[in-house]
């Protein structure tokens, strides 16, 4: 909502400070973001005089324009079609003058003529959209030769743009922002009054002047036929729910035309361009008043009447920006006898709109259900000032005021008559409600007290009825302000006014809660510091991506999907964090980087049957790619056990327990897009709790990807689960004894696990077989093809005694023996 | 030779050759190279030694006695050289030339929480200092969670402010604008009232989603949101707790002020605004400046709060006349982004190794 500062001073009659404006406004929640001074850069443009004019020499367009300053003489070349003659007033921009565009004026040689400055147009100052010709000052302004332009046209304003909140429709006018300024300054308010304009009777007999403001001779009529007879126009209501109130006015013989300048230029700086006189001030009273007014050409209103009714399902109408809108059962129409002519407070049709030959205005001023005009502006896609304002809720109660401001504004200046007796036709008034507030409540909310005469003179100020009550006041609260419905809202206007600066800052006891934080927040937060303490970055994608990211990585497709996705690339929910990991690698390795070890712990997504609310699980993936590089030599490429060394480490940071990755046969079901002879089950302690593997080829050419990369995918509650299986880890007393090494290398067929033959080794060495660790794996020349060799350290030890040689030497055959027969395996010693 | 004039020569020579080899010998190695030349396994004296038996027995004793001091003498010696190598060593280490410190470190390089991560961890511990519980609900959520129980009328504007991405779940029935991505946080705020009675003090933080997509907004960002119902609770309280939080992330000496603004669920409702951390404006005392964060103003727009609407507590089946509390959010985004100066938005979410590894 952008805001004149001259406007408001006219209506409160005050003098206000910009600054103390903006303060004020946005200390009491209409935050003001922004400030624009208009009329600015204007220095060197004066009113200039026209004494004569000539053709130019050499082109046709031009003309040679002597006009004064009231001092000196200057020609000017000009190719505005609308040079006045000689005594006509424009803007001059004399020499040196820098117009707001950064144009400076000097001297010119136009077709071979000096021109000795420039006689400028609206859009040439920004003091208005006209640029069909030079402005030509008319009788209405007052102003000699060389006064500047600034001061002839009243330019100097200020325009305020404020970030209103939904729920203050009453300032999305500047009679609103008005009494809002009074409150805040403790300031009386008066609304504006009607001019004072001639009226007749329908039979053209002419009416005595009436002193009340409102009484433009307004029917009180609760029927829609009230006014039949007397006012040419017949108002009937289908649906009072959503058109509880409408209004007309009758105008007639009016002229239409430009506007005066004052009023083109009031539109101008408050964002609207002006278009006729009619029409521009519709615009102004919904600037002003902030409740949209419709105007009507009444001859063009067929069988001179107006029914509101709900559309018919498929119905259509045209709108006034040339749309054939396709409508609903749901959307409330203005229709004349014939069909509609407006879609109820969103847009006019085009069939009844204000032309240059209009005589006659039909004002419209009604009161429609908010909820109704948002549904339907929503579903058409139309956002007006007007549905703006409906939707927000415009003052039920404002109808006769506005309309007979705006009907008399209207005579005013088309020069025509208020006919009497216009409708109002009110089949459900909605009163102002009081509300009690007690003042004990204002302090126990606020934390601070509150002087009751205070209390009553901010919401007098306000527009509030106050009676004083045994606990506070009986509270009656004016229909511009729908969003005051209760005692809390009462008790924030009374904060608001005040200014949050008067309220204490105090810090609250908090009292422990039985429940604390729950164990899985705890533990994924202690999970993803692991992960980074064990080498890996974390990557935070967005949760939404496309159905072929996810076929691409291989993960499932059965998805919660975006019914309205801003585009298609980010229309379903992630089932996986593969593919997000994945973009993240493919953009690392188009920037050249050389290593990537990254991983995510977030939510994924998988329907569940028969319930509303999909499965959303913590997901752990981690994908490394690249050089294993460290400044000390060229490593090679990081490969599955990177990986796992990674993933124990991770899980190394949240407890003792001990990873293992093995094979079975659900890992084509459960990990396909995995390298079929490169990946594994990840076993923490006995539980499953995830994957790893190497990309399967196909997936990296799928996924745009270079290189091996491995990915791993841990189900963080799975995880969690073993953890806590786990327990508090249990000490062991240290050992004793000192422990004894004996190596052992076994040949054995390239398939075979190395982990399965050190597990055998172990349990063939018996408990003092304390550990058995793999330390070379050898493939080549001194070992049968499609063989390796692996070379164990055994460890032994007895908690009791020292072993001697002779015991660990009997131990050690008992270990080659097995390894013999357990997998033919050639031992060498 | 006879056996006595060996003794005689070989003991002569060792007695008067030890100490040039000693002298000479310029390291350790060279040293116990000359030492074992002597008294090794077969060295010289070792060698004569192990010949006593042949002497005659009159002399035996003799020799024996010279054999044994000179052995001693060359052990001296050889102890005393080598304590002087050591010593020269060290000597000239400790003036020789210094390490190259400048080489990189050696092993793996570490990981890094994400930024939005590590300063969301730092937000939530300050209000879990204070004494808050930590909470977390689906971002996948019902309407009736995100918006009806949070007092937002239906059909009305303010849920312009929270343009909405509706889902529907493969091969699941459900009514159209049912199910949605949460737009806020305060989903949590909802869930944990109907499960919990007061007194409830708690913290959440997670990943909410709305239909923008500019250089200001994403449509998915992190948000974080903390509500305390209790009896007695005041707006205060609100003042107090917030303040205290501002203050903790950035300094004990910022501004803090709050203004009143509308949110659905919050009566009365505000905004927090924070001094400008970029220019610091209230420390250099100047009035305006230019700034591209605040515009000159010296103020940041940071939090969104207020008092916990009675709508809210009825919908939860809190009693508004006995229970008070307050409720806020912000954007993890914009205080990750004011903390790091992170020039923009897509760089939280880009997931570049580049950006990610400086923090
Ligand atoms: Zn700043």
């Amino acid at each position: 909502m952008l805001a004149s500062h001259k406007w408001l001073e006219e209506l409160t009659g005050l003098t206000l400070d910009v600054a103390d404006v903006e303060a004020r406004l946005t200390a009491a929640g209409i935050e003001v973001e922004g400030v624009t001074a208009m009329g600015e850069g204007l220095d060197g443009v004066v009113v200039g005089e026209v004494v004569s004019y000539r053709p130019h020499p050499e082109r046709q367009k031009l003309r040679l324009v002597t006009v004064t300053d009231g001092s000196a003489e200057q020609e000017v070349v000009c190719g505005a079609p609308n040079v006045p003659e000689a005594g006509g007033r424009v803007l001059l921009a004399k020499l040196g003058a820098v117009l707001p565009g950064g144009f400076e004026i000097a001297e010119r040689k136009l077709g071979g003529v000096v021109s000795r400055g420039m006689l400028c147009s609206e859009t040439e100052l920004q003091i208005g959209s006209d640029e069909s010709g030079i402005v030509v000052l008319g009788d209405d302004i007052d102003a000699a030769p060389g006064t500047p332009a600034v001061a002839a046209l009243d330019l100097h304003d200020t325009v305020y743009e404020l970030g209103l909140t939904p729920n203050r429709p009453d300032c999305l006018g500047h009679v609103g922002i008005a009494r809002e300024l009074c409150a805040l300054l403790g300031k009386p308010f008066t609304p504006p009054v009607p001019l004072s304009i001639p009226r007749v009777a329908p039979s053209g007999e002419l009416l005595p002047q009436t002193e009340s403001a409102f009484d433009l001779g307004l029917g009180s009529a609760s029927s829609a036929h009230g006014a039949d007879g007397l006012l040419p126009v017949r108002v009937e209501i289908d649906d009072p729910d959503r058109c509880p109130r409408y209004g007309a006015a009758l105008v007639a013989g009016v002229t239409i035309g430009p506007s005066p300048f004052w009023l083109r230029y009031r539109l101008h700086v408050l964002g609207l361009r002006a278009i006729s006189n009619v029409v521009d001030l519709t615009n102004l009273i919904l600037l002003g008043w902030g409740h949209p007014i419709h105007a009507f050409d009444y001859d063009k209103v067929r069988g001179s009447m107006i029914r509101v009714r709900l559309a018919a399902d498929g119905e259509a109408m045209h709108t006034l920006d040339g749309e054939e809108r396709k409508l609903t059962a749901d959307d409330l129409l203005i229709c004349d006898g014939d069909g509609p002519v407006a879609l109820a407070g969103v847009m006019g049709g085009g069939n009844s709109e204000i032309g240059d030959d209009t005589e006659r205005v039909l004002i419209e001023c009604a009161y429609f259900d908010p909820r109704s005009v948002r549904r339907t502006s929503k579903r058409t896609g139309l956002h007006t000032d007007s549905s703006h304002r409906f939707e927000r809720g415009v003052d039920p109660n404002a109808v006769r005021q506005v309309l007979a401001n705006a009907a008399s504004a209207i005579a005013g200046l088309g020069g025509g008559t208020v006919v009497a007796d216009a409708l109002d036709v009110n089949p459900k008034p909605i009163a102002p409600e009081t509300i009690e507030v007690r003042m004990a409540r204002v302090e126990a909310l606020l934390g601070t007290g509150y002087e009751p005469s205070l209390a009553e003179r901010v919401l007098r100020g306000l527009g509030c009825d106050v009676q004083a009550t045994k606990a506070g006041f009986g509270v009656t609260v004016p229909t511009h302000r729908p969003d005051i419905g209760r005692e809390v809202d009462l008790i924030e206007e009374l904060a608001r006014v005040r200014g949050y600066d008067a309220i204490p800052t105090e810090l609250p006891q908090i009292r422990p809660s039985e429940q604390g934080t729950p164990e899985l927040i705890r533990f994924t937060r202690r999970l993803r510091e692991a992960a980074a303490r064990a080498g890996l970055t974390e990557s935070v994608n967005y949760a939404f991506l496309a159905t072929s990211d996810l076929k691409a990585a291989g993960v499932s497709e059965r998805t919660v999907r975006i019914v309205n996705p801003l585009s298609e690339e980010r229309s379903v929910m992630r089932t996986a964090l593969l593919p997000g990991l994945s973009q993240n690698l493919q953009c690392a390795q188009r920037q050249q980087v050389k290593t990537f070890a990254h991983f995510e712990l977030a939510r994924v997504f998988s329907p569940r049957a028969g319930e509303q609310l999909p499965d959303e699980p913590h997901e752990l993936g981690l994908l490394l790619w690249g050089d294993r590089a460290e400044w000390y030599g060229e490593g090679d490429e990081l490969d599955f056990y990177d990986a796992k060394a990674a993933l124990e480490r991770t899980v190394h940071g949240l407890c003792g327990g001990r990873i293992e990755t093995r094979l079975d046969d659900r890992l084509q079901a459960d990990a396909p897009q995995l390298h079929p002879k490169r990946r594994a089950r990840v076993w923490l302690d006995g539980h499953e709790i995830g994957v790893l593997g190497e990309l399967h080829p196909e997936t990296v050419e799928r996924l745009d990807l270079l290189g091996r990369p491995i990915y791993g995918l841990i189900a963080v509650p799975a995880l969690l689960e073993a953890v806590r299986a786990g327990g508090a880890t249990q000490a062991h007393e240290l050992p004793r004894f000192p422990a004894v090494t004996r190596d052992i290398a076994v040949e054995v067929d390239e398939a075979l696990q190395a982990g399965e033959v050190a597990e055998a080794l172990r349990e063939a060495g018996g408990e003092r077989a304390e550990q058995v660790k793999l330390f070379d794996v050898y493939r080549g020349d001194q070992v049968a093809a499609g063989h390796k060799s692996l070379a164990f350290r055994v460890t032994y030890r007895d908690r009791q005694e020292t072993l001697t040689d002779k015991v660990v030497d009997k131990l050690h055959a008992r270990v080659q023996k097995a390894a013999e027969q357990r997998f033919g395996a050639s031992v060498r010693r | 030779m006879d056996v006595v004039a060996a003794f005689e020569e070989g003991l002569e020579r060792g007695a008067s050759e030890y100490r040039t080899a000693f002298e000479e010998a310029e390291d350790e190695q060279a040293l116990r190279a000359a030492n074992a030349r002597f008294v090794g396994p077969s060295g010289a004296l070792t060698r004569l030694m192990k010949r006593m038996r042949e002497l005659p027995g009159e002399r035996r004793k003799e020799f024996g006695q010279r054999s044994n001091q000179l052995k001693q003498e060359i052990a001296a010696a050889f102890h005393a050289r080598l304590d002087g190598l050591a010593a020269a060593a060290r000597e000239a280490e400790l003036s020789g030339p210094h390490l190259d410190v400048s080489l990189p470190g050696r092993g793996r390089p570490v990981g890094r929480l994400h930024p939005l991560t590590q300063t969301k961890h730092d937000l939530l511990d300050v209000f879990v200092e204070m004494g808050f519980d930590v909470a977390d609900g689906p971002e996948v959520e019902k309407h009736e969670y995100n918006f009806d129980k949070l007092g937002f009328p239906p059909d009305h504007p303010a849920t312009d402010m929270q343009d909405t991405f509706f889902v529907a779940s493969e091969g699941v029935e459900s009514e159209a604008r049912a199910v949605l991505l949460r737009t806020h946080t305060s989903t949590v705020q909802v869930r944990e009232m109907l499960a919990r009675k007061p007194p409830l003090a708690v913290v959440s933080a997670g990943a909410t989603f709305r239909r923008d997509d500019d250089a200001t907004h994403s449509p998915m960002f992190m948000q974080l949101e903390g509500f305390m119902v209790d009896d007695g609770i005041t707006f205060a309280h609100l003042k107090g707790v917030l303040t205290h939080f501002l203050q903790r992330i950035f300094g004990r000496d910022l501004p803090v002020r709050f203004r009143p603004s509308y949110f659905p669920f919050v009566e009365p409702g505000g905004e927090v605004d924070m001094g400008c951390t970029i220019c610091r404006r209230w420390q250099r005392g100047d009035a305006a400046g230019e700034c591209r964060v605040c515009k000159g103003t010296g103020w940041i727009e940071i939090l969104g709060c207020g008092m916990i609407h009675p709508v809210v507590f009825e919908h939860v089946g809190y009693d508004p006349e006995r229970h008070t509390g307050f409720a806020f959010g912000l954007g993890v985004d914009r205080i990750t982004m004011l903390r790091h100066g992170v020039p923009h938005l897509g760089l939280l979410y880009g997931n570049d190794p580049r950006f990610l590894n400086q923090f």
